[in-house]
């Protein structure tokens, strides 16, 4: 186990380098030098200064290799729109705020989805089966910015004598509930059909029915025999959901009005602050990496199957 | 008294397509410490038979009819807890394929132990020391090591061992062994049988040994249960059933075999039964067996249902044309 | 960001691989499988349905702009905000546009931008999954390396990046960006498919028989994979309009007075308190659309695998 995690750990690294490599790329497409086209425009000695100071004079591999460096010692370099501030401090500022939000929205669909799952999977072909995953369906397709508008519609406006959640802003926990419903949503429609699916899945194999034949509890068999198995799934499926919590908070960033770093990546490109919107690309696309680090260490551990052949 | 006394069991499965009568009207008994063979082709119920005893047939199957008394107790009007404390404890059960009836994710250690600890009452380390005798009595080496192994550890051969050591870990009265050497390899199969045969003369069990195939009852069970289409078509003590075969089918069963010593070797070519098994949605009226029958057809048999009658003491067949009344060899018989 | 239901698809379909595999033979054999699936496919309830409530849309889009009377750009403030009424039955918006026409024209965009990009995405995935795994070796293991980086990457920051590298939003741009990150599943299944059906012994009886490999890749691999593609395109079909939608809300769709679903829910954003319609209708339609081409997936799925019939 050890050694399939040092492996794993190991694998990262030119995961991360391609990735950077790759944004970094993208970046350059978008045109030569930065200090050129933005609103920091400058006379041609301080721009041979700057250029010196960012290495801009030298060529891409060395640059590339300068900005390796400065993601792995965690220094982005200056925002190219906003004077003085780096792009370190826009990421300290914002990301707090989007990392507790999907963290919210992440709890909320685990905690509704996974045994909204069970119950319609243990009830299948129910009344209650139905209802379940009639509304799983429905959420599954109605876009967020619609979920979001209407949560703020109906709890915020509509019945705002009876509940303390305000339309938008981010502070106390009241501003909190809405925004990670409208987030957690579409992973927890996702989390109740995958564990369904899996358990029902996990009900017909056999050694589910060794398990009754060995006469454990229904509870055992459930709780552990099945659950284990059935829950592999929903655990390879986390680590694309926290993308999706973090990229699809764009949209409830931008409803809700908060202040976290989606709306700050949309705002630096239509800004052209490219040193920003590469910064947050790799800070989100280095998430998604750890992320799946987890997921697949967590299904390691689940499936004892993949330690011994997966690298 | 019986070990376990099965009465007129009958289960059902409702499709869309209709009702498919699966187990239609099976009786027979186990003794203490006795092997019953039941054999049959896959499909004829034979699976269906010990799963309905155990309360493991999943729906749209349901047992409709009968009852299974085993020791006092009808186990097919038991509640599901109460059948939960027989099962595993009093009953164990083995199943065909070992590579998916074991859980992939948990040690076999824990797959185990918990029974002893569900069944036993065992704490955590009781168990422990009596998981290793067990695996140590099928025969794992380094037991002790090996416990903390998962699955896909394990061979073919040695997952069906952990299988018969979870079967056997509370001592139960009746072991019930679905094909459990069908899915191994030919090279495997005679350890897991001998295996078997071992622990039943230690534990003084009653065995059910479940198979398709002649050759693995032949030797060791005492009696032999032939099944067709859901029903017991022949039913004797496997001396007489191997020497003196009355129903066609067994006949066939026995011709399809294929022999490579002993006296008396068939020549010529292994014989195959011509036709399918039947349509259990729609099974023809009468004796089941009839249109595949070489001697149906002289008669009423493929009309009026043949009735299971004692042919001689012990020896009991479901056909108008057992091989002791045959006057002569039919007319353009195979 | 549409949670991603590819990856679960993925065991089915390699499922499915395997039983076409082993009765792919002859053309015969294979007429009759596909009859056999069109049967199924004829008798699951939710995947007719589907397929209707598909078409259905597609219709609306088609034809509502030939028979409506009203202009779709005509700015009439007289008319402004009207509620649904039978002259405009989804309103009007703050121009006095009918919204019926719009939804359609935005419809057409949303559908034809979704199968474009899907188009795109397909053939990417298939070119680059059919090439590694008909390939095999160092190749393959060397594409799959890189698949396995990428996988779980957000596609929205990339497919932004990409809109500012073009620098300009029209229909080719967006579905560009929409396709820059999108398309490692299908590769990864369209690899997996390929080197099941390698397997097969008609490709072995082929291979021996001398045949050219573009042989064997067109003629064997994969017409069989058709099945697989389709399902495919019912399952992107979704993220990539939904995607659209998001980034048109963002304020990153196609440019005014042009409009799709997306951008007409963002200009119901501005106004969802008062009328609350205008943000509503788009989203149902984009929910409708997705949900119907949901049902059509799972419907061809459980279609071409006969293993997968629940009772």
């Amino acid at each position: 186990m050890l050694k399939f995690i040092i492996r794993r750990v190991a694998w990262t690294i030119p995961v991360i380098l391609l990735v950077i490599f790759m944004t970094f790329l993208m970046m350059r497409q978008i045109k030569g030098n930065p200090f050129q086209v933005t609103e920091r425009a400058v006379n041609e000695a301080t721009q041979r200064t700057l250029d010196r100071k960012f290495h801009l004079d030298q060529p891409w591999y060395i640059q590339y290799a300068y900005y390796v460096k400065g993601v792995f010692t965690a220094n982005l370099g200056p925002s190219l729109v906003q004077r003085d501030r780096d792009v370190n401090d826009v990421i300290k500022d914002h990301f707090p705020v989007s990392l507790k939000l999907g963290g919210l929205a992440m709890l909320w669909a685990v905690l509704v989805g996974i045994p909204l799952g069970i119950i319609a999977a243990l009830k299948q072909n129910t009344k209650l089966d139905y209802a379940v995953m009639a509304v799983v369906n429905a959420g599954y397709a109605l876009p967020n910015f619609l979920i979001a508008t209407v949560l703020i519609y109906l709890f915020a406006v509509k019945w705002r004598e009876h509940t303390p959640f305000p339309t938008n802003g981010w502070g106390g926990w009241e501003t909190w509930v809405l925004p990670a419903a409208a987030l957690g949503h579409a992973p927890m429609t996702f989390f109740a059909r995958i564990v369904r699916g899996s358990m029902l899945e996990t009900l017909q194999q056999d050694y589910i029915r060794t398990a009754k034949a060995k006469g454990l509890r229904w509870r055992r068999v459930v709780g552990l025999h099945v659950l284990r198995n059935s829950l592999i799934p929903a655990v390879t499926a986390a680590a694309p959901l926290l993308g999706f919590l973090i990229t699809g908070s764009f949209i409830v960033e931008f409803v809700f009005g908060i202040p976290g770093i989606g709306r700050y990546f949309v705002n630096s490109v239509t800004a052209r602050d490219y040193s920003v919107t590469m910064g947050i690309t790799i800070l989100l696309s280095m998430i998604i990496i750890f992320a799946n680090l987890l997921v697949d260490i967590l299904y390691g551990y689940l499936d004892p199957r993949t330690r011994d052949v997966r690298t | 008294m019986a070990l376990l006394e099965v009465e007129d069991l009958r289960t059902y499965f409702k499709t869309r397509e209709g009702e498919v009568r699966a187990v239609d009207g099976v009786s027979f008994s186990l003794e203490h410490s006795k092997m019953l063979g039941i054999v049959g082709e896959s499909g004829c119920g034979k699976s269906v038979t010990v799963l309905s005893i155990m309360g493991l047939v999943q729906t749209p199957g349901r047992v409709v009819g009968g009852s299974a008394v085993f020791q006092g107790r009808d186990l097919v009007q038991l509640k599901g807890r109460e059948l939960e404390d027989v099962r595993g404890h009093e009953i164990g059960m083995i199943f065909q394929d070992p590579m998916t009836s074991l859980n992939p994710t948990l040690t076999i250690g824990t797959q185990l132990t918990e029974t002893l600890r569900r069944h036993l009452g065992m704490n955590k380390d009781q168990a422990r020391k009596r998981a290793v005798e067990l695996l140590e009595e099928v025969h794992i080496p380094n037991a002790a090591r090996r416990l903390d192994d998962y699955p896909h550890r394990y061979s073919g051969g040695m997952r069906q061992r952990v299988m018969i050591a979870i079967a056997i870990s509370c001592n139960p009265k009746l072991l019930i062994a679905d094909e459990p050497t069908t899915a191994l390899d030919v090279t495997v199969q005679a350890g897991v049988l001998d295996l078997l045969h071992e622990l039943r003369s230690i534990h003084e069990m009653g065995v059910i040994i479940i198979t398709h195939d002649m050759g693995v009852v032949a030797e060791t069970a005492d009696d032999i249960i032939v099944m067709y289409a859901g029903q017991i078509v022949e039913q004797a003590t496997a001396l007489d059933l191997f020497d003196r075969p009355e129903h066609p089918y067994t006949e066939a069963l026995l011709e399809a075999l294929p022999q490579v010593e002993g006296e008396g070797i068939r020549e010529g070519r292994l014989r195959s039964i011509s036709g399918r098994p039947p349509d259990l949605l729609d099974p023809p009226p009468a004796c089941r067996f009839a249109p595949r029958c070489a001697y149906a057809g002289q008669d009423d048999c493929a009309t009026v249902p043949p009735d299971l009658r004692e042919i001689r003491p012990g020896h009991w067949v479901r056909s108008s044309h057992p091989t002791s009344e045959r006057a002569a060899a039919p007319v353009g018989a195979r | 960001m549409v949670v991603d239901r590819r990856a679960d698809f993925e065991a089915s379909l390699t499922r499915t691989a395997e039983l076409r595999g082993d009765q792919a033979g002859g053309a015969l054999q294979r007429a009759s499988l596909l009859r056999d699936a069109v049967h199924r496919f004829l008798k699951n309830r939710a995947a007719v349905a589907g397929a209707i409530a598909f078409l259905i849309m597609v219709v609306f889009v088609t034809i509502t702009p030939w028979l409506s009377p009203h202009d779709p750009y005509a700015i009439d403030f007289g008319k402004a905000y009207l509620r649904p009424s039978w002259d405009h039955p989804f309103g009007t918006d703050d121009f006095g546009r009918d919204l019926f026409i719009r939804t359609a024209l935005g419809g057409r965009v949303s559908i034809l931008i979704g199968f474009a990009a899907t188009v795109a995405i397909m053939l990417v995935g298939i070119l680059y999954g059919s090439l590694s795994g008909f390939a095999g070796g160092a190749l393959d293991n060397g594409m799959m390396r890189f698949l396995d980086a990428l996988y779980g990457l957000p596609y929205l920051p990339f497919a932004i990046l990409t809109l500012a590298i073009f620098g300009t939003v029209n229909f080719w741009t967006m579905v560009v960006a929409l396709t820059v990150a999108s398309w490692f599943t299908t590769a990864r299944v369209m690899r997996g498919q390929i080197i099941t059906l390698k397997e097969n012994d008609y490709v072995r009886a082929a291979n021996a028989l001398g045949a050219r490999w573009y042989r064997i890749l067109f003629r064997h691999l994969l017409p069989n994979t058709l099945g697989v593609i389709l399902i495919f395109v019912f399952l992107e079909l979704p993220g990539v309009i939904l995607g659209e939608a998001f980034l048109s809300f963002i304020g990153l769709g196609i440019s005014a007075p042009k409009a799709s679903w997306g951008t007409l829910a963002q200009e119901g954003y501005s106004s969802y308190l008062a009328y609350p319609y205008i943000i509503i209708i788009p989203s149902l339609c984009i929910g409708w659309l997705i949900l119907s081409a949901f049902f059509v997936a799972d419907g061809l799925r459980d279609a071409l695998d006969p293993r997968s019939q629940e009772a």
